[in-house]
């Protein structure tokens, strides 16, 4: 189980798509959207956040989500229901700090992929415990979606974190083409975004020129 | 274990989001309460989990049975007795898959409608409601009454809970019309002594059969 999963780690895709948080129940959601456009040379990490839909809406967008094509090695996580992740067949699932932890889930469902927002030193030791498969941290720039929880936590902590733990670390909040190579160069594993992603019209260009500056 | 549902008429005592959980199940358990149904849609899932496996604990410790709402992974977790699903929640047929046959999987169902779609999916119970008016949770239709709920009883074969509005002095009366037990909130959630407001519920269940 062990190679398992390092093996999962070492093809975890460099870029996160976080969904928008205003996908609505009905149809032409713009994760859908996303997803079709999704360059063909490239794998993303595509983690469905919706705190605003119900489980159910959830399970429909989730299995939406599934039977389009995606690039090879693209992974489709959903934001902390296991439950939900099993009935789509997804591949694994985004825990808050506050969720059930991934030791425990990992009885439920040992094959998906457990990823943690770390954003204190107890949290990274629990995701450090139950082996996360990633960690996510952030804010690193001021982004507006995130203001309410403060100031942005800057490149310097996220340098310590990536520091401080042997586990890919994701760079999110503010993230842009041009302060990307600046996480990367702190150590970040890869980068994670919302509203950088919004423009469907610029999408795939978005992710190619994102490729292009945070390849190691 | 394979969980069994309770013989009727049974009481089934859901937690109330202003109150701990724990101690509300405590007191609902020391009261006779058959069926403990953990229900809060504002905590995390840490907390939820924590709860669910302590209010298993306590359950098994009583002969009852802990049902997790809406969580169908905190349910698996915490090796409860099963879920309950609303309208709005995973559809049976995918909470079946990941159960298995032998979990208990409960909905909530507000019209005969519902009710009978539950039964064809392959639902162990029927919560059916709400029955007389409750402020425990926001309604959007007015209550459905005795007449509906033994107009569910008579139609389905499943057991039917009845919720909603549900007190000491209602409550043998919908176990009169086929219900198979009744589930309440605030009736002991906001009683002084919940645990004597449980035994005195469930003593007047039980005088509906004689």
């Amino acid at each position: 189980m062990n190679d398992n999963r390092t093996k999962k780690k070492a093809f975890l895709p460099r870029l996160c798509l976080i969904s928008s948080g205003e996908e609505r129940a009905d149809n032409g959601t713009l994760l859908l959207k996303q997803l079709a456009l999704l360059p063909r040379s490239h794998s993303c990490m595509v983690q469905i956040r919706e705190k605003k839909l119900n489980a159910k809406e959830l399970l429909t967008l989730a299995l939406k989500a599934r039977e389009i094509e995606l690039p090879e090695g693209t992974l489709l996580l959903i934001n902390e229901r296991v439950d939900l992740a099993l009935a789509a067949r997804l591949d694994g699932v985004h825990l808050p700090e506050n969720a059930c932890s991934a030791t425990v889930l990992r009885t439920i469902a040992p094959t998906l992929i457990y990823g943690c927002s770390v954003h204190s030193q107890s949290a990274l030791h629990l995701a450090e415990k139950a082996s996360a498969d990633y960690l996510l941290f952030g804010p690193v720039f001021d982004t507006p979606s995130k203001r309410i929880y403060g100031p942005p936590q800057g490149l310097e902590k996220l340098g310590e974190l990536c520091q401080a733990t042997s586990l890919p670390v994701f760079a999110l909040g503010g993230i842009t083409q041009k302060n990307a190579p600046l996480c990367m160069a702190k150590g970040a594993y890869g980068i994670a975004a919302l509203s950088l992603f919004h423009d469907t019209a610029r999408f795939a260009e978005t992710i190619e020129e994102l490729y292009i500056h945070i390849n190691p | 274990m394979t969980p069994v549902m309770p013989s009727s008429p049974f009481l089934c005592v859901i937690t109330d989001e202003a109150f701990c959980p724990l101690s509300l199940a405590k007191q609902a358990l020391k009261g006779g309460a058959a069926i403990i149904q953990l229900r809060h849609k504002h905590a995390s899932g840490n907390q939820l989990f924590l709860w669910a496996v302590e209010i298993c604990k306590l359950c098994h410790e009583h002969h009852a049975l802990c049902i997790i709402n809406d969580r169908v992974d905190i349910a698996m977790a915490s090796k409860a007795d099963g879920v309950h699903l609303g309208q709005q929640d995973m559809p049976i047929a995918a909470a079946r898959q990941l159960l298995g046959e032998h979990r208990i999987i409960g909905i909530s169902a507000s019209s005969l409608h519902e009710a009978m779609q539950a039964e064809n999916d392959g639902a162990d119970y029927i919560g059916f409601g709400h029955i007389f008016p409750t402020s425990s949770k926001e309604k959007d239709y007015s209550p459905l009454g005795p007449e509906t709920l033994r107009q569910a009883t008579a139609l389905l074969s499943l057991p039917i809970i009845a919720i909603g509005g549900i007190n000491h002095e209602n409550a043998a009366s919908l176990i009169s019309c086929g219900a198979s037990g009744v589930a309440v909130i605030s009736a002991i959630s906001r009683a002084q002594d919940p645990a004597l407001a449980t035994q005195k519920l469930l003593s007047s269940i039980n005088r509906s059969r004689s």
